[in-house]
């Protein structure tokens, strides 16, 4: 391998050269009407109905509803998730009794209950952060819990060395130590969360971008659809993005 | 030299008792007795029977012994950490149970903490009694340059070396005042060289700021170059087996340290610990066996 | 999850006490479940009585229906995982084994990961028609993603020695895949699977509850539609344990073997 083979940069432009020419081939294959223009519609066209989609569907004002939904359920996480961890690192017996749970929690597939969330809050915002909130929680407690336990005890012996209160304990030492796992939870927490919720937008059929989705395909604009279905993917991408910068810019020391 | 198991043959054990009671009365700490006994899955292991020693204002004591002789034991026990014990420590007359303000303990392992940074940590026993926030900071810098560490105060520890860390830990205990330094084998990870320096830095504070200090060590030639006297353990269960005292003049630089009474200090408590140290050898290994057999 | 295996090793007197916890706790939840639904507090259809619940469930355990649909869903994530599993196996170790492939084409499986795999199911409505194609599709898709994931960490995460081991005995290629590569990626691959389980079967089930005549999806929804709250509780209570039960067994599977 020659070096300027090893070059990364080199790397990601045939990455992204392979995804232009992996384009280029799918709109030769529908012109020659060899995959059905029906189904899968021209990559131009779907290109070409980005701006058109961002006019007039209200695209950042979707992306907003979405994003605010996301906030809200991630606030809520936060205060529920970390306040149920630290209950659980205090509370032995409680935490040997329900940590289990937490993690069969974790794996159950919630979002199937949506409909029962439809009967309780109707096709309204609250079911959209209901779920948001019950999918993202599992990882948050478990983290909190995770880190607190990990607290190296000699940093333990620290505190008590110097005489420290359980609350101070908890407040200076435990806490602070279990910062970083607490983010990685809170980073997890978001990324289900926002699946969750526009996934759910999309069954639903209401809320942000989610629902414009359901809205195109039912209105059998291909292209339309397509291109939404871009800007999910850019929104997921984003939001994913921004929750690793903010892990890192939040627990820099360790 | 005076043999400090109790117990001793009953004229001479008077003698001892009442030099011990007049010692007592001006120690800063007084131990007594001490044992620890712990519930393993396969029984019980005596850590520590039976040592009763006292540290006097101002003075440098070392307990050296070999691996397993219950050296942290005995840390533990005087720093409060461990619950139920036999025996008494007092400090300045008064029993101590749990740890004690007029205690300050230096840990083996990494203690500083890694989301504060070298200022902050050292200023935190200042924090917690409720010292304002540009007091401490000018107090913690004082003991930061102390320890060597100045312009280093906005580092924080993953950017510090193992020695440079252990140093932090050592001002941060430092700037809590306490009457009684109490460390355990805390150059234990680092290398001979480092550990040499900072053994010299150690003495040098102690010095000056005359801090009474009880140091635990496998390290022989650390406890002759840094102590006064030196407490030799024997293997678990750990007893006092000697006590030696160090007639060596302070300061006590790199040149003492290949002095002659230097080496012959170090070859006399060596003769003890080897005695220890191969009976801890020969019960490693029976174990081994044992285990392997089952 | 640490907490499972903990409780084995904890002594009589705790795992006793664990016991009652969980009992109480179940207890004080079912309790205040049956107050707010004999109180009227919340509708009276919506929370139904325990006993309603129970009959719900009974009857559906009783007949042929849910069985029939199980087995259709179950095939539709079979399907999926086989497609999905084997193709995500398959671009991990590619990934994996070469470094600037991954520097390629890495970033585009590690991002479209975590998207809502759903939002794809009107593309595949549209080429795999409304019937049991569409959701093994949609199971493929989404069972992709942690496979690919996970392996191709694996494969970066294997220990350099045991690949030269392998060649310096001159081992071939498929003997170095079978002896070495596979055995020693166990690990990640039983996790890549228990996370691709666990998306597979969401996205099968959230396909069938939005286009579909039948599956356990559809029974779902359609118990939605009557408005018959007793039987969308003993569906998702039963799809939960399902769900679980699966989840667990892998992950037992994927334990290392204790010596």
């Amino acid at each position: 391998m020659t070096s300027w083979m090893r070059s990364r940069n080199t790397a990601r432009a045939v990455g992204v050269l392979t995804l232009v020419v992996v384009l280029a081939g799918i709109e030769a294959l529908i012109r020659l009407g060899v995959i059905n223009r029906f189904i899968v519609p021209l990559p131009t066209q779907i290109i070409a109905s980005l701006p058109r989609i961002v006019a007039e569907e209200n695209v950042v004002q979707r992306f907003w509803q979405t994003t605010q939904e996301v906030m809200w359920a991630s606030l809520v996480i936060a205060l529920i998730g970390i306040s149920l961890g630290a209950l659980l690192y205090r509370v032995r017996i409680l935490r040997m009794a329900c940590e289990s749970w937490v993690g069969a929690l974790a794996a159950a597939p919630i979002v199937l209950a949506y409909p029962l969330f439809l009967v309780l809050f109707g096709r309204s915002v609250t079911t959209i952060v209901a779920i948001g909130v019950i999918a993202g929680l599992a990882p948050v407690i478990l983290k909190t819990l995770e880190g607190l336990t990990a607290t190296r005890h000699v940093l333990l012996d620290v505190g008590r060395s110097f005489r420290l209160n359980p609350s101070q304990q908890f407040l200076k030492v435990l806490l602070p130590s279990a910062l970083p796992s607490i983010f990685v939870g809170l980073r997890l927490g978001l990324i289900f969360s926002m699946i969750n919720i526009v996934g759910v937008e999309f069954l639903i059929n209401f809320g942000g971008l989610g629902q414009l989705i359901n809205e195109l395909a039912e209105r059998y604009d291909l292209p339309g659809t397509y291109g939404a279905i871009c800007f999910v993917i850019l929104t997921s991408i984003t939001f994913f993005v921004i929750a690793e910068h903010l892990e890192k810019w939040l627990a820099p020391a360790t | 030299m005076i043999s400090g198991s109790p117990g001793a043959s009953a004229p001479a054990g008077e003698a001892i008792a009442a030099s011990r009671a007049a010692a007592s009365r001006d120690a800063l700490l007084d131990v007594r007795g001490i044992g620890k006994t712990f519930q393993t899955g396969e029984g019980s292991t005596t850590a520590v029977e039976a040592m009763s020693f006292t540290v006097s204002e101002g003075e440098f004591v070392s307990i050296i012994g070999p691996s397993g002789c219950g050296k942290s034991t005995v840390f533990n026990i005087i720093g409060g950490l461990v619950a139920d014990y036999r025996g008494e420590v007092r400090v300045s007359g008064e029993k101590v149970s749990g740890t004690h303000p007029a205690i300050g303990m230096v840990f083996q392992e990494e203690s500083t903490f890694p989301w504060r940074n070298v200022a902050d940590n050292v200023a935190f026993p200042l924090e917690i009694s409720g010292m304002s926030k540009t007091a401490r900071l000018e107090r913690a810098a004082h003991f930061v340059e102390m320890v060597g560490l100045r312009g280093f105060e906005r580092h924080y520890p993953s950017q510090l070396s193992g020695g440079m860390r252990q140093r932090v830990a050592l001002a941060r205990t430092l700037a809590s005042s306490p009457r009684l330094l109490l460390m355990d084998e805390p150059f234990a990870a680092l290398d001979e060289q480092t550990r040499l320096l900072l053994g010299d830095k150690v003495l040098q504070i102690q010095q000056t700021l005359r801090q009474t200090t009880l140091l635990i060590t496998h390290n022989l030639t650390e406890a002759v170059q840094l102590s006064d006297r030196v407490l030799v353990m024997t293997y678990r269960p750990g007893r006092l087996k000697r006590v030696v005292d160090i007639d060596l003049p302070h300061p006590r630089d790199s040149e003492v340290v290949s002095s002659d009474a230097f080496g012959h200090y170090v070859a006399q408590i060596w003769q003890d610990l080897r005695e220890e140290a191969s009976r801890g050898i020969r019960d490693d290994e029976s174990r081994v066996l044992q285990a392997g057999r089952r | 999850m640490a907490g499972a295996s903990d409780l084995n090793a904890a002594p009589r007197r705790d795992r006793r006490r664990v016991a009652v916890v969980r009992i109480g706790i179940v207890a004080l939840v079912l309790a205040a479940w049956e107050v707010s639904a004999a109180s009227g507090l919340l509708l009276r259809e919506v929370v139904p009585s325990l006993v309603v619940v129970g009959h719900s469930l009974i009857a559906l355990l009783a007949g042929i229906d849910f069985y029939r649909n199980l087995v259709i869903t179950a095939g539709e994530i079979a399907a999926g995982m086989l497609i999905g599993g084997m193709s995500g196996l398959a671009v991990g170790i590619a990934l994996g084994a070469n470094r600037f492939v991954s520097q390629a084409y890495e970033s585009v499986v590690y991002y479209l990961g975590p998207t809502p795999k759903i939002i794809f199911f009107p593309v595949m409505i549209m080429w795999f028609g409304v019937g049991a194609g569409s959701k093994i599709a949609m199971a493929s898709v989404s069972c992709f993603f942690p496979v690919a994931i996970s392996v191709a960490a694996g494969m970066r995460q294997i220990d350099r020695v045991h690949l030269l081991v392998g060649r310096s005995f001159r081992a071939t290629y498929w003997q170095m895949v079978w002896k070495i590569y596979l055995p020693a990626m166990r690990a990640p691959i039983a996790n890549g699977i228990r996370l691709g389980l666990g998306v597979a079967v969401i996205g099968t089930l959230l396909a069938e509850t939005k286009l579909s005549n039948q599956g356990l999806g559809y029974l779902v929804i359609q118990a939605y539609a009557r408005f018959d709250m007793a039987r969308m509780y003993a569906l998702l209570i039963v799809l939960f344990v399902l769900a679980i039960a699966a989840n667990a067994l892998i992950g037992r599977l994927a334990r290392p073997r204790s010596p």
